[in-house]
């Protein structure tokens, strides 16, 4: 009896999910057919100064390809933490409710060791675009 | 269950020929892609088992902000395609071997005898509940402890990757914004009261 | 199987549903855009294309899928055109979870905004290949720059959501909606004021809209990371762009202002139902702030951008999720009073 309702409901969840793939598959059918229609009724005249990469005057003399700025990495590593933190926040907030106190605490004891390290990155100039 | 089947081995295929071409194409930019592939696929194969939670965070988490990381870096440190390309015979063996190794491992774990019976129903489901509800109710009453370990190790990482490669240059200026918004009138322009100059209207012409 | 071609014949019918009137919706919007910041800059906008220039938009749109896609030389053919794909498919698959009215969504899952964090998450491939794959310092410079303006406004918009969750104990767009009945005062713009505010701006940022466009800095980047696209490939990006500025006015009406919820209380008669008439004003509303900033303010630097979001909107919203998680726990918001 369990199972059988456990198999209705959980053909509901994913029943909501073919909805989403047909949507992206659509989402790609539009966007395959106007690259396409480009591709098939616009004109091709292909000429070198043309195809060359923009540049403000000179030629393109090299890759552009070039290294960055180590922040950028830095930027991307601290995104990749608090988007953790953000996930583990997900489920907080949704049962917060039934569970109440202790989840409010758990909570700020995480986030207090978030701060903690937010602090620090603050503090030594992290935050700073230079 | 056929369709759903389907779409099992319809993801799989995607999730095993992502995982192959990140080992094979030359271009580190196009295998950081892959991996991409492969993790979407696998995200949608967690969806298919009704892990509605763990699948979303695998595409925020890894394929939002993981995989960017990756991209940027593979993107910006001019990777020598060839050279990269060198060792993938001679690696081969000990990689094959690390495969198999981590199968073993896995096969070990899981127990062969899961894969002949059937999975067991969704708990979440069988109480009726969301599964984002269900796993934060573990979460959040059985496993306080790993939870609150892992806000450590994230404020370690934070730590480290700070400490890694956080470089100073010397000679920039920055705009400090507290400053500039306590700034008042006062510290900056002196008003000074003076009685107006007269001149001595004889000695203009 | 019938039955289940039938089934599947007719979702493809509710997504051409929301699909094509979201392309119209673009092409409108552009239109407006046009209009709108052409009356603030006491000019006429675009007049000439059919009855006061209407069918402007869709003479742009001819033009742009009749011009040629110049690919540059140095370009990774793949990528270059695999990454308007990119731009566009998560802008649009974003809005299979929109709730337009009281039952009316496609597909109404249990995690809906924790599928739009991941919708929006995977728009930044799009821009950095481009950037990437055109192979131009300016286009490389405008991704780097976006990539990394996106991720962080991400973080603050993520930790936003967080506290609407809180109040309303569920992440499907439908039970944020009803959480919030009860009339004006029990939206939650009220008790998550700066939140809404954050969410808002965050989604300029996301979406790369004035007065955070350093992306495209017409003056100093030329056009940002798809300075080499052309026809319809730029159309593509064009098309996701305001996609998305119209999910997050759309999103911005559910999360904050009530969705499909009317403003007047319920015994007023037709005005008092919520209905999709509702939703959809609110989210012109909204959508029309994009339009105001665009012709208000001047851009931002970089690291002003980049001060704004990690050093003013994550601290605010941190401590706001704490203050969500109090004004639940004491009973002074509860849901669908």
């Amino acid at each position: 009896m369990c199972a059988v309702l456990a198999a209705e409901v959980a053909g509901a969840v994913l029943a909501q999910y073919w909805p989403i793939l047909l949507f992206m598959a659509v989402a790609a059918g539009l966007g395959m057919a106007l690259l396409t229609i480009g591709l098939v009724v616009a004109p091709r005249r292909p000429a070198a100064q043309k195809l060359s990469p923009y540049e403000c005057g000179f030629e393109a003399f090299e890759d552009a390809r070039m290294k960055f700025d180590v922040r950028y990495y830095l930027i991307a590593i601290l995104f990749i933490i608090f988007d953790l933190e953000i996930a583990f926040l997900f489920p907080w907030a949704v049962v917060f409710d039934r569970i109440g106190l202790v989840a409010l605490i758990e909570m700020v004891l995480f986030i207090a060791l978030l701060v903690v390290g937010f602090i620090y990155i603050w503090k030594k100039g992290a935050l700073e675009w230079e | 269950m056929t369709i759903q089947l389907l779409a099992f081995y319809f993801f799989a295929f995607f999730a095993v020929l992502g995982a192959l071409l990140v080992i094979t194409l030359r271009n580190p930019v196009h295998a950081v892609l892959s991996l991409v592939l492969t993790f979407f696929s696998v995200a949608c194969i967690w969806m298919l088992m009704q892990a509605e939670f763990l699948a979303l965070v695998l595409i925020v988490v890894y394929v939002g902000a993981v995989m960017v990381l990756f991209l940027f870096v593979v993107m910006m440190l001019d990777i020598k395609v060839a050279a990269a390309r060198e060792g993938f015979i001679r690696h081969l063996p000990v990689g094959i071997g690390v495969a198999l190794i981590m199968l073993a491992e896995m096969v070990t774990l899981i127990g062969l005898r899961a894969m002949q019976v059937a999975p067991p129903p969704n708990p979440a489901a069988m109480h009726g509940e969301s599964n984002v509800a269900w796993i934060g109710t573990a979460l959040y009453t059985q496993y306080l402890l790993p939870f609150e370990v892992a806000a450590m190790i994230l404020t370690v990482g934070i730590v480290a990757a700070v400490a890694l490669t956080l470089r100073h240059r010397v000679g920039v200026r920055h705009q400090n914004a507290s400053q500039q918004v306590a700034a008042v009138a006062r510290d900056r322009v002196r008003l000074v009261s003076m009685p107006a100059e007269r001149g001595d209207p004889g000695a203009q012409p | 199987m019938l039955a289940q071609l039938l089934l599947v014949l007719w979702t493809l019918a509710k997504v051409l549903a929301i699909t094509l009137p979201l392309v119209i919706a673009v092409a409108m919007f552009v239109y407006w855009e046009r209009k709108v910041i052409g009356w603030m800059h006491v000019r006429m906008g675009p007049n000439q294309v059919g009855p006061l220039g209407l069918l402007q938009a869709f003479a742009d749109v001819v033009k742009l899928l009749i011009k040629e896609i110049v690919v540059p030389t140095n370009a990774n053919r793949f990528l270059f055109f695999l990454a308007p794909m990119l731009a566009l498919v998560p802008a649009l698959a974003a809005w299979a979870v929109i709730p337009f009215s009281d039952g009316l969504v496609l597909s109404n899952i249990n995690a809906g905004v924790l599928y739009l964090l991941a919708m929006t998450s995977m728009g930044v491939y799009g821009i950095i290949l481009a950037g990437w794959a055109s192979n131009s310092r300016y286009a490389l410079l405008g991704a780097m720059r976006s990539a990394a303006q996106m991720v962080s406004y991400e973080l603050a918009m993520g930790l936003a959501l967080v506290c609407v969750l809180v109040l309303a104990g569920s992440l499907n767009l439908s039970r944020i909606v009803e959480a919030q009945g009860g009339g004006l005062l029990h939206w939650f713009w009220l008790p998550l004021l700066p939140m809404a505010v954050i969410y808002f701006v965050s989604g300029t940022a996301e979406t790369n809209r004035a007065p955070f466009d350093v992306a495209e800095g017409e003056s100093e980047i030329v056009a940002g990371f798809h300075v080499e696209y052309s026809g319809s490939a730029f159309a593509l990006f064009f098309l996701a762009e305001y996609a998305n500025m119209i999910l997050v006015a759309f999103l911005a009406s559910i999360l904050f202002f009530g969705g499909w919820l009317s403003p007047f209380p319920s015994t007023w008669g037709p005005i008092g139902q919520g209905s999709f008439f509702w939703l959809l004003t609110k989210a012109f509303l909204l959508a029309f702030l994009f339009l105001w900033f665009r012709a208000s303010f001047p851009r931002y630097r970089y690291d002003q951008i980049m001060r704004l979001g990690w050093k003013v909107f994550i601290p605010i919203a941190l401590v706001w999720v704490l203050v969500a998680g109090l004004l639940k726990y004491f009973h002074i918001v509860t849901p669908g009073a």
